[in-house]
């Protein structure tokens, strides 16, 4: 009876039917990618096209922009703090990523191994990742306080050092201390892709390896390190995207300071856009970061590039 | 720290170019009843002065008027970013309305208007916003430990201020002031040191830039004299928070701050508030300079019922409620108002009496150009600060007014 009817209804459904065009595959495959395109266009697209059209006019706050042309680039490029700007993002960038790489990698080959408490260990390297970067750096912010270092009471307690190092009054140091704090905040999201990306290495590999006579160094570096190459390269570029545009620690800790020795693209941008209310300028600044990112990762992908045999 | 106002000064100057120094941004009655208004102000450094508007001021004109007004606070240091966004979702060629109507009034009510008060906000002869009270950055200093070195009272000149100062850090008692990237501290000792000496930025053209000048040189030698003889490394690093801390930590004997210090130590330290004084600034050769820290109420040409807004500022700064909100931050937020120099407020707590008498050589950054955005631009970029902190981190005073005067050069368009 109801193979009956149903049949009759299919008979009399019409020619084009909404339901069944929706399930064509391109219409359908199209309908799912349409709200994230939407999305991206509303929330990336359209900000990033705006702030090109912002950066090439002269933009006070609350008043309407004149076109300048190239007017705000050619300012910065004049600007001696500009490109002490620029210094400063790629010696933040450069050190903190590769410490990161090492680092990471280490802290992954170590979690791959047997050891009590293992998933407990490996939920809490996630922690420095997980807590909010305002919070923990204002945890920083005492560790390296003049007045209250931990650090300068150990090397104190110690006989090491009286007065402890000045570590975000002197310009090094600062930049040092910055990175280090990077460091440590963006170590766990090395990690634990890298140990995501060692776990699906195929034990038969290494016991191949073995045979041959590959002692642990030729197992590293002749199995393991081009298997990961491929999340390594994803990694390094999420970092190195994360850390060129870093704000929140470093507004948090030093504004810049002290005398600009650790501005970087972003706070600089933020200074000038928000604080001088120069969105034109500001746009600027921070579109300057486009280029060399862009270079950054084009070079590493170049590198990275698995071999054709 | 003061952060608050000297934040929201900077800021809206900076935002603006207009000078208006502040927080009142009246907003918005845009239904027809019941009406409303919106008060933004940034937290204050004083709980029960932002807890009396919303208890006493906004339900009493609530009561009165029917009105009601909201109490909108922001965190320290973000009322720039809130002031910019709300800027920029209204419209209008100005970004605050004139309310020099209300200004004269105000003026004629209580006593006249500081000069200061003008410098602050009035801008091609209108009043862009009420100034309502400067946030005074003074010298705090140990009474005990300055008189184990042979001072009863606060040296009177830089030069004096600095023979002190050697000899407290030779005692153990190092000066603190700071030289970093902070919103107020910084700005607070170090443009009152480059007029005293005679430096300026630009002329009061607005135009020609005096960067580079014997005066600036001197003040340059001094305060690297004055950094390496009586202070720390760490002070180049510091933001507003740290002398506070390195304050009431017993760490400095000296440093250049508002009200906030001997504030926290009466609460918490107050055997140590028993030997805290607050002096003005050193004279120079060329005077005794303050820095300008107004916090004013503003009306923003968006809002929509201007007459509202003007209404309540008109309201809120009649003497029985402005009075009263004065009262309860006893001197934090020191009036422009000359009907004020007297009132009780000030026998509470006679160390404070100096930020009194600070208002009449105040300015702010800049001076004595008019405001403009290039100013704004020169705060951004902490050209000044960083001319000094520079000059003490090793470079030459020739390297850092060269680099000043590029930058400013640069910022106003001046060649």
């Amino acid at each position: 009876m109801t193979a009956v009817l149903a049949a009759s209804a299919e008979r009399r459904r019409p020619a084009f039917s909404f339901g069944r065009w929706l399930e064509r595959e391109g219409v359908f495959g199209w309908l799912m990618v349409a709200p994230p395109v939407v999305f991206l266009v509303a929330l990336v697209g359209y900000p990033f096209f705006y702030g090109i059209w912002i950066s090439l006019q002269d933009r006070p706050v609350a008043k309407p922009g004149v076109f300048v042309g190239l007017d705000n680039f050619i300012n910065d490029w004049h600007d001696p703090v500009f490109w002490q700007v620029v210094a400063n993002t790629f010696v933040y960038t450069i050190a903190a990523t590769l410490l990161k790489m090492v680092g990471g990698l280490g802290l992954a080959l170590v979690m791959n191994q047997d050891f009590r408490f293992k998933n407990l260990t490996r939920a809490l390297l996630l922690l420095p990742f997980i807590v909010p970067t305002v919070l923990s750096t204002i945890a920083w912010q005492w560790i390296l306080d003049p007045a209250f270092s931990v650090i300068n009471w150990a090397l104190m307690a110690t006989g090491l050092a009286n007065p402890g190092p000045s570590w975000l009054g002197n310009p090094y140091l600062a930049m040092f201390s910055l990175i280090m704090v990077n460091t440590w905040r963006g170590l766990p999201f090395y990690a634990i892709t890298l140990l995501a990306g060692l776990q699906t290495i195929s034990p038969e590999l290494y016991e191949a390896a073995t045979i041959d006579g590959a002692g642990r160094w030729g197992r590293f570096r002749y199995v393991t390190l081009p298997l990961l190459k491929p999340i390594i390269f994803i990694v390094t570029m999420f970092s190195v995207i994360f850390t060129f545009s870093d704000f929140q620690l470093i507004y948090v800790l030093t504004r810049g300071g002290p005398a600009n020795a650790t501005h970087v693209f972003a706070t600089y941008a933020f200074d000038i856009a928000m604080g001088a209310g120069q969105f034109g300028q500001g746009a600027s600044i921070a579109l300057s970061m486009v280029p060399p990112l862009a270079l950054i990762i084009l070079a590493m992908a170049i590198y990275m590039r698995p071999a054709k045999s | 720290m003061v952060a608050h106002s000297r934040q929201s000064r900077r800021d809206v100057l900076k935002l603006t170019a207009l000078g208006a120094a502040g927080t009142l941004l009246g907003s918005a009655a845009t239904q027809a009843a019941p009406k409303s208004l919106t008060m933004m102000h940034e937290s204050s450094f004083v709980p029960p002065y932002d807890a009396f508007f919303k208890n006493q001021l906004a339900s009493a004109y609530e009561k009165a008027t029917g009105i009601k007004v909201n109490y909108e606070v922001v965190s320290v240091g973000s009322l720039q970013t809130r002031v910019t966004t709300a800027a920029e979702n209204g419209s209008g060629p100005d970004k605050f309305v004139d309310v020099s109507d209300i200004a004269v009034e105000i003026g004629k009510e209580s006593g006249g208007w500081y000069e200061s008060a003008q410098e602050s906000v009035v801008v091609n002869g209108k009043w862009k916003a009420i100034p309502f009270g400067n946030i005074g950055q003074l010298m705090n200093w140990r009474t005990d430990w300055f008189k184990e070195a042979g001072y009863d009272k606060f040296p009177d000149t830089w030069d004096e201020l600095l023979e002190a100062g050697i000899k407290l850090k030779k005692a153990g008692h190092p000066f603190g002031f700071e030289l970093g990237h902070g919103f107020g501290d910084n700005h607070g000792w170090l443009y009152p040191l480059l007029w005293s000496y005679g430096g300026r930025e630009v002329e009061a053209d607005g135009k020609t830039i005096v960067i580079d000048s014997d005066e600036t040189a001197r003040a340059i030698d001094f305060c690297r004299k004055f950094f390496k003889e009586t202070m720390f490394e760490d002070v180049l690093g510091w933001t507003d928070v740290n002398n506070n801390k390195a304050f009431l930590s017993e760490q400095i004997s000296c440093t250049n701050n508002a009200e906030s210090i001997l504030w926290s130590a009466k609460r918490d330290f107050p055997d140590m508030a028993k030997v805290i004084d607050q002096s003005e600034n050193p004279k120079g050769p060329k005077g005794r300079f303050h820095m300008l820290n107004p916090l004013c109420h503003a009306v923003f040409t968006h809002t929509q019922d201007q007459k509202a807004a003007k209404d309540f500022l008109r309201w809120l700064m009649a003497p029985p409620q402005a009075g009263a909100w004065y009262d309860i931050a006893v001197t934090y937020y020191q009036p422009f108002l000359h009907a004020y120099d007297d009132a009780p407020m000030w026998k509470v707590e006679p160390r404070n009496l100096p930020y009194r008498d600070a208002l009449k050589t105040a300015h702010l950054p800049g001076w004595p150009a008019p405001l403009s955005r290039a100013q704004s631009e020169t705060i951004a970029k902490f050209v000044v600060i960083d001319m000094f902190a520079k000059a003490c981190a090793g470079k030459s005073t020739k390297e850092v007014i060269a680099d000043a005067q590029g930058q400013l050069k640069q910022i106003y368009r001046a060649t």
